[in-house]
């Protein structure tokens, strides 16, 4: 990181089956990642608490990603979509609570997908570098 | 021996806890044999500067209702903290913000903008001054807060005693508790353990999954009196806020908005708000989702009614 | 307990049945308790050798990890999965008197498994392990030292701060039931039923027909070498019906299914025969007594039998049985001509259906194809023209069992000079099904070999659009019959670019050549091979055992791929052409996979083992407010109504945690999957980050 331009943090709540999986994938096939992103590997999507969420932006971070498998291809039948419809509804709330809902993103990942992967991840750190940091009110 | 200490304070809050205190009634008299009011501004005569000189830790016990808002609140509530054995956050106020924690949406100086400038009845278009030359002196207001914090942000708080406000039982029941020595563990709080969910009437009527299409608002449909607001699309709070108000709403057939607050393991009330409800959808599209999403009212003001500055964004 | 399944009526009795085996519930003892705070972590970085030494500042690693709260030991150890590198972790967790490990090393898809055997060796619960991947998700996707240092560094604070939220978890199992229901005795069920019977295993074929062996018993010859059929299927009917281990029970239905993988109860209801299975010799006196005539389904209509009756000559078992529908004795009548015509008494009236209550381990679904109607398509005249027949019609006019005794005949008695073998009819199709059935070049190019050898020197017109031949021998076939005279492939520019009608000189086939161009063939006789797609009889078996079907009546499943014969509900397997189109090879193969991963996890003797992860929901939080009920996709949680508490089913809980989100009085964890442990992560990797 360069000295004094915005690095944005951003969380990964990776699904072990899916998600996790096409990280590991990127490693073995040495396709960078960017070094913003901190991940978090959890059973399932659907596991992922919108407390968990927001308490990533009160820790710090500037951005979330939630990722889990492709439609239809849940381990636990639907999880991701349970992810979805949560997503769906924590939006309502994000504004108020004075995060801009772009810093937020639900994606499906397939296990071997590294470069897709790398494609989100890529795309919301400079989505969350033009936003700027997460305000805090400390 | 001298009978015990007790004070009753009102902070940020619309006084209905104080209200809560009157509605005991007759055990009011059992409290005065029981224990003398040292202080108690709403109901008796008192100045700051009788309380200042009491010895540190010679009330028994305090009930402080309302949220700290400005400076002068915080002073108050330190001064009452190092006065008192135990302090019991009375009502949600004071125990998570409460509505008047709805103004955390917002910064200090576009409440005040909007106190002062914006409202149609107004005239005059000028702020507060934190001071005030007159001809005479130099006059000071308490400063308002960047935002409003419950109790526990300011100063260590014992108990809480949720509600909005808690029902008399509750208050009685704390009280006497707390001169009797009986009270649970530190920082507990005085209702029960469980959600509302348990002793609600409707119960047996929810049906074991729910799969909604769309949140309903009260005056949209005509809904069953027996039946679980859910259920039937109304959003009630009931599964997410703790039991102990005798479900008075619910009996009144209106859905929960919360006013006991959350669970204890539960770290942030509008977040689990959030995940409950959509966990009751019964769709999958993305568009829908979020149709049927923008379909409630100001969601952030509901989830969070008198919670908001208790939640994870507010409280760091 | 779970009902799968919607038949709330007999859930009581099936309750009966399943008391005993809850309380079979074994559990085993959790390692010694060193979980006790306060924490005394150890943590180890493996070099891996280069892979992560060369990527990142190990001693800067160690350093900071050093000063973290509740670390008492860091180091790093060029192997950390070698022998000498769990030995060396074992010997650590001793001199130091860990009670939590940290492993920064690769995936714990590698080596979660190795790490967690480390700390059972060293008698720690394996479960007080936190591996933070420091390989694959930053020495091998960060190129820049600096950044990948500082990563990691997060990785192993957010690690250590978790795994002090770890509690030792216990591994359960759970005795199992070892028996097997095979639903369908087709080919891959019997292929499934014979490869699972064995000592101590007994298997249970339902088939709801009257006899066993389903479609493939029907042909006269298999492809690809056109060998006969009744030779391989016959000895395979006779092993089912006489082996000790099997049971077959014809007119058997599944009607109720409660229970879980390894404990499943299920009610299958035998439809009365009216005729004692035992008694009867299949002599047939019966049948010739008989007055009544019905169509016979098994010739597909084309001929007739009588209201009693055999299915056909050399079906097993070989009984009679009485059609209720058609026997005047069950439409009010006296008549008792079959009972009188029996030298064996066999023949019993008052036969009532029989309900079996069956406890088995796992239910395999082998439900077979139904074939796409064509009277869906009209172009095709199937109801019109009389000379149009399907597939499995020609199969039994090639029979010489069937309606013509085995001669290709019209219905004028005559032979037809020219046949039409139309593919793709409403398969690959843009109105009826998308999907290839896979087989129908196969038989199609057979049919032409029969039809050469009945009537040399025959027409014959291959309607196709394109020829789908995989597998090893099948394109032999094609060759041997491009060599037929008379045999000519006539290619359409897509399935539902033809139309029969009836003209004055036999049927006239109308399709579009591949150029646009419009073109006509006569013949005297059409066959059709419809699509295959999934038998509409199965539809309430998805329904009770809470499996999807696609759009053409196949299971759906969630990796068919990758396993082909498993569904969404464990211990629920799907094998032969409900599962997809197949041919009859691949149906049986898929019969023995299903054998396969039975026998795999339900062993005589053997527990199977619980997800240690299963959720659990504390009784003092619980409101019964039931959210956790919508949030399970697995019906794995229970709710007390009388006590209004939930709880879950370790035996049906698949550990996703979604249903602790949903609990909005944060009631339920799911191993040490925790809130707490999971905010503690979350803190880690975004606390004070300058490292």
């Amino acid at each position: 990181m360069t000295g004094t331009e915005f690095e944005p943090k951003i969380v990964g709540f990776f699904c072990q089956w899916c998600a996790d999986a096409a990280a590991d994938a990127a490693g073995r096939a040495r396709i960078a990642l960017p070094p913003n992103l901190r991940v978090v590997r959890i059973m399932c999507s659907g596991r992922v608490a919108p407390e968990f969420i927001l308490q990533a932006f009160a820790a710090g971070a500037d951005g979330v990603l939630v990722a889990g498998c492709l439609d239809g291809n849940c381990h636990y039948k639907n999880g991701n979509v349970t992810a979805l419809k949560r997503m769906a509804v924590l939006k309502t709330v994000l504004t108020p609570l004075g995060i801009d809902s772009e810093r937020v993103r639900r994606v499906g990942i397939g296990a071997d997908d590294a470069k897709g992967l790398a494609r989100v991840v890529s795309d919301l750190v400079e989505t969350v570098r033009r936003l700027g940091p997460q305000p805090r009110s400390e | 021996m001298p009978k015990p200490k007790v004070a009753m304070y009102w902070l940020a809050g619309c006084g209905g806890c104080e209200e809560s205190i009157l509605d005991l009634g007759v055990d009011l008299l059992a409290l005065t044999d029981r224990a003398d009011i040292v202080f108690w501004p709403i109901a008796m005569d008192a100045k700051y500067r009788e309380l200042d000189p009491l010895p540190d830790n010679s009330i028994d016990v305090v009930l402080i209702n309302g949220a700290v808002r400005d400076e002068a609140q915080e002073r108050m509530a330190r001064l009452l903290r190092r006065k008192s054995k135990t302090v019991i956050a009375h009502g949600i106020c004071a125990q998570a913000g409460g509505v008047p924690g709805l103004a955390g949406f917002h910064g200090r100086d576009k409440i005040l903008q909007r106190a002062y400038q914006e409202v149609p009845s107004l005239e005059s278009g000028g702020l507060p001054q934190a001071e005030t030359q007159t001809d005479h002196a130099r006059l000071r207001l308490p400063s308002l807060r960047e935002s409003l914090v419950p109790l526990d942000r300011v100063i260590a708080v014992d108990y809480y005693l949720p509600g909005c406000p808690p029902p008399p039982e509750l208050v009685k029941e704390a009280l006497f508790n707390a001169l009797d020595g009986e009270l649970p563990e530190r920082g507990s709080v005085l209702a029960e353990s469980v959600a509302l969910c348990r002793t609600c009437p409707r119960l047996a009527s929810k049906p074991d999954t729910i799969h909604l299409k769309r949140f309903h608002r009260l005056y949209e449909v005509r809904w069953d009196p027996d039946r679980c607001f859910l259920e039937q699309g109304l959003i009630c709070l009931g599964p997410a806020t703790r039991g102990g108000c005798g479900a008075q709403c619910l009996k009144a057939n209106m859905p929960c908005r919360g006013c006991f607050g959350p669970l204890d393991n539960v770290s942030d009330m509008g977040a689990r708000v959030v995940a409950m409800l959509a966990t009751l959808l019964d769709e999958t599209d993305p568009e829908k989702l979020e149709n049927i999403a923008a379909g409630v009212p100001d969601p952030a003001g509901l989830f969070y009614r008198y919670t908001l500055a208790a939640s994870i964004i507010k409280r760091r | 307990m779970v009902l799968c399944g919607r038949d709330w009526a007999i859930i009581d009795l099936l309750m009966e049945n399943m008391k005993g085996d809850i309380a079979n519930r074994e559990v085993l003892p959790a390692s010694p308790e060193k979980s006790r705070t306060p924490a005394r972590i150890g943590v180890y970085i493996c070099e891996c050798g280069p892979n992560i030494k060369g990527a990142l500042d190990m001693d800067r690693l160690i350093d900071s990890a050093s000063t973290q709260d509740g670390v008492v030991s860091v180091s790093a150890f060029p192997l950390l999965c070698s022998a000498e590198g769990r030995k060396f972790i074992v010997e650590e967790i001793d001199t130091h008197h860990l009670n939590r490990v940290v492993i920064g090393a690769c995936s714990s898809r590698e080596h979660g498994q190795t790490f967690k055997e480390t700390l059972t060796d060293a008698g720690l619960n394996p479960y007080l392990l936190q591996q933070a991947n420091i390989r694959e998700q930053c020495a091998w996707v960060t190129p820049d030292t600096e950044l990948a240092t500082r990563k990691a560094g997060t990785l192993l604070r957010a690690a250590v701060e978790r795994v002090k939220g770890h509690q030792p978890l216990e591994e359960k199992s759970i005795a199992c039931r070892t028996d097997v229901l095979v639903v369908g005795a087709g080919v891959a069920g019997i292929s499934a039923a014979l490869t699972l019977a064995q000592d101590q295993r007994i298997v249970y074929l339902a088939e709801k027909a009257a006899c066993i062996g389903g479609h493939a018993a029907c042909y006269e010859n298999w492809f690809p070498d056109t060998s006969c059929a009744a030779c391989e299927v016959s000895p395979w009917l006779d092993k089912v019906l006489h082996h000790e281990n099997i049971k077959v029970l014809t007119l058997g239905e599944v009607e109720a299914v409660l229970g879980y993988w390894g404990n499943f109860t299920v009610r299958v209801r035998k439809k009365a025969r009216y005729i004692d299975e035992n008694a009867c010799l299949g002599c047939g006196a019966c049948m010739d007594a008989c007055p009544v005539t019905v169509p016979d389904e098994h010739n597909m209509n084309l001929d007739t039998r009588k209201a009693v009756y055999i299915p056909y000559d050399g079906s097993l078992p070989n009984i009679a049985v009485i059609d209720p529908d058609h026997c005047l004795r069950f439409k009010g009548g006296t008549c008792s001509a079959c009972r009188d015509a029996c030298s064996f008494n066999a023949v019993d009236y008052q036969q009532e259906a029989e309900t079996l209550s069956l406890e088995v381990g796992a239910v395999v679904l082998a439900t077979g194809f139904d074939m796409f109607d064509p009277r869906l398509a009209p172009r095709y005249g199937y109801d019109d023209i009389n000379e149009v027949y399907t597939a499995l019609e020609f199969e039994r006019m090639l029979n010489p069992g069937g309606p013509t005794g085995g001669e290709i005949r019209m219905k004028s008695g005559d032979t037809p000079r020219r046949i039409a073998l139309i593919h793709c009819v409403g398969s690959r199709s843009e109105v009826h099904h998308g999907h290839c059935s896979g087989v129908c070049c196969a038989y199609l190019l057979k049919y032409a070999q029969q039809i050469h050898e009945q009537i040399p020197g025959a027409g014959v017109e291959q309607m196709v659009v394109d020829i789908c031949l995989p597998g090893k021998t099948s394109n032999q076939l094609l060759l041997k019959t491009q060599a037929l005279p008379g045999h000519r492939f006539r290619r359409m520019r897509q399935p539902d670019a033809i139309e029969l009608t009836q003209g004055p000189d036999g049927i006239s086939v109308v399709y579009v050549e591949e150029t646009g161009q419009q073109a006509e063939v006569s013949v005297d006789m059409a066959v059709l091979a419809p699509a295959m797609i999934g038998a509409a009889g199965a539809r309430g078996l998805g329904e009770l055992f809470e499996i999807e079907r696609d759009e053409n009546g196949f299971w759906s499943q969630p990796s068919a791929l990758s396993s082909p014969v498993t569904t969404r509900t464990d211990g629920v397997f799907v094998a032969g052409c409900g599962q997809g189109p197949m041919d009859i090879s691949q149906a049986v193969a898929q019969g023995q996979a299903v054998a396969g991963c039975v026998l795999q996890t339900l062993i005589p003797g053997k527990q199977l083992p619980l997800e240690v992860m299963a959720a659990v929901i504390d009784d003092t939080r619980c409101s019964g407010c039931k959210a956790c009920l919508s949030a399970c996709e697995f019906g794995a949680i229970d709710y007390d109504n009388a006590g209004l508490k939930a709880s879950v089913n370790p035996l049906l809980c698949r550990a996703c945690g979604i249903c602790a989100v949903a609990c909005p009085s944060g009631a339920i964890s799911s191993g040490h999957d925790t809130d707490l442990a999971l905010s503690a992560e979350i803190e880690g990797l975004l606390k004070n980050d300058r490292d």
